[in-house]
């Protein structure tokens, strides 16, 4: 958790220099965006859809609002905004991975979700934004890809408006009983099975249930945001605390 | 689980503005709600319902976050008569509404939803065909047309039944032959009493 004291960092359960994880993260996206969408819906059973949708909900967003969606991708969380901002806001979809960036573009324009929406490649440690320009920030399953999560949660607070909220939808630490064991197995031996047969790609699906393990557990998080100046910081489990929402406010 | 209890919302939110598409006058009558939100406090429900409008449609969500333009405290079965803005006072005053905020974004809201006037036979027409579309149109007519015509004649059989054969109910004139009578007697009993009071 204390990324920046060390010279070396997690990659799901090895130990890598600090300054090869954005690399070894970036090759995990190269190879899984274009089954991105597909892997997704397979691995969660559609239930992405259930937490993206409650992090939605919570965000309280308006008409006219700027809201900035951090790793996001493919673009499902931008895609709900820019309908709820409308033509008087804007949505700023930002993600460090341009394979990623591109197919999210992609399918928003498909999908016809235009004229509200920028996109932007960054990293989320060093964001290329002014202080105090967003409403609300989101960052849905990116935080725990981030080598030093304490920047990228300062840097966030650096550009979220006084009064403007942070969300942080992640892989968490189950909570209820008799399904850790379920969620390991599941985790480890089905998940890099279905990552081999849909994406061709068994091992960045094992990175991706390594690096769940290794993420901070939800009361961690909550500590990390506060240090990182957030107020009225709290968080809710979903679904047993498989995936977890934060939320902090700028004030 | 909070995601779970999600998906009725999301498919109900689905369904309405899969109508709302399929409906060209629905836009006009929505363009006075875009960027309004209302917030229902309806007893059979367990949480509050949040409905806000924005150019594509209807969102609902069951997180109350914020303030809205229009809080509501009433029941399922009240929502269609809040179309009707003359209802309001009557309703409010029989505790059956309690409304904070502009009450017509209500009553814009109910309409819009009541007056949805889609032409099935059409959006048919576009995905089976126009032949298989007409056809399939008049046997729904025709099936309504039955299911009423045998609902009316099975309630002229219970009425009958309970009026005149097994005679469980009075006849309409002999009820208000009774009214008749029993308001001559509560007229009565007031002159007794009146009676009785001057001469004590």
């Amino acid at each position: 958790m204390n990324d920046k004291k060390q010279d070396s960092i997690d990659f799901g359960y090895q130990q890598v220099a600090r300054e090869q994880k954005k690399g070894l993260v970036a090759n995990v996206f190269n190879s899984v965006a274009a089954k991105y969408d597909v892997m997704n819906d397979v691995m969660s059973f559609g239930i992405h859809r259930l937490w993206k949708r409650y992090t939605i909900d919570c965000s309280g967003v308006r008409s006219g609002m700027k809201v900035l969606d951090i790793a996001g991708g493919t673009g499902d969380l931008t895609a709900q905004f820019s309908r709820r901002v409308g033509p008087t806001g804007e949505v700023v979809l930002a993600d460090i991975n341009d394979a990623m960036l591109k197919v999210g573009r992609d399918k928003l324009r498909d999908k016809g979700y235009v004229g509200n929406i920028r996109y932007v490649q960054a990293d989320a440690e060093q964001l290329p934004f002014d202080d105090n320009t967003f409403d609300i920030i989101t960052i849905a399953f990116g935080l725990r890809n981030v080598t030093d999560k304490d920047a990228a949660l300062r840097s966030m607070f650096r550009v979220l408006k006084p009064g403007g909220r942070l969300l942080v939808l992640e892989f968490s630490k189950p909570v209820a009983p008799g399904l850790n064991q379920m969620y390991d197995f599941y985790s480890f031996n089905v998940l890099p099975k279905m990552g081999q047969l849909i994406a061709n790609d068994a091992d960045s699906y094992q990175y991706l249930a390594e690096s769940i393990r290794m993420h901070p557990d939800q009361d961690t998080l909550k500590g990390m945001m506060q240090q990182a100046g957030y107020d009225n910081v709290d968080y809710q489990n979903l679904t047993g605390g498989i995936v977890a929402l934060h939320r902090g406010y700028k004030f | 689980m909070k995601s779970l209890s999600l998906i009725p919302w999301m498919l109900l939110e689905k369904l309405i503005n899969e109508l709302l598409a399929r409906d060209p006058g629905s836009l006009q009558r929505r363009q006075k709600l875009v960027g309004k939100s209302l917030r229902f406090d309806i007893k059979e429900l367990p949480f509050e319902l949040t409905v806000s409008i924005d150019e594509y449609g209807l969102r609902l969500t069951t997180v109350s976050e914020g303030e809205t333009d229009c809080w509501l405290q009433t029941e399922l079965g009240v929502l269609p008569e809040l179309s009707d803005s003359s209802n309001l006072t009557r309703l409010i005053k029989a505790g059956k509404l309690d409304i904070e905020g502009d009450p017509m974004l209500a009553q814009q809201l109910v309409a819009l939803i009541k007056e949805l006037d889609i032409d099935w036979e059409a959006e048919l027409e576009a995905k089976i065909g126009a032949v298989p579309a007409h056809w399939l149109s008049q046997i729904w007519r025709k099936s309504r047309q039955q299911v009423a015509d045998s609902l009316q004649q099975s309630q002229r059989w219970a009425t009958g039944v309970l009026i005149d054969e097994k005679k469980i109910l009075p006849a309409r004139i002999e009820f208000e032959q009774h009214k008749q009578q029993l308001q001559q007697l509560r007229a009565k009993i007031e002159r007794l009493e009146r009676q009785l009071r001057e001469d004590s």
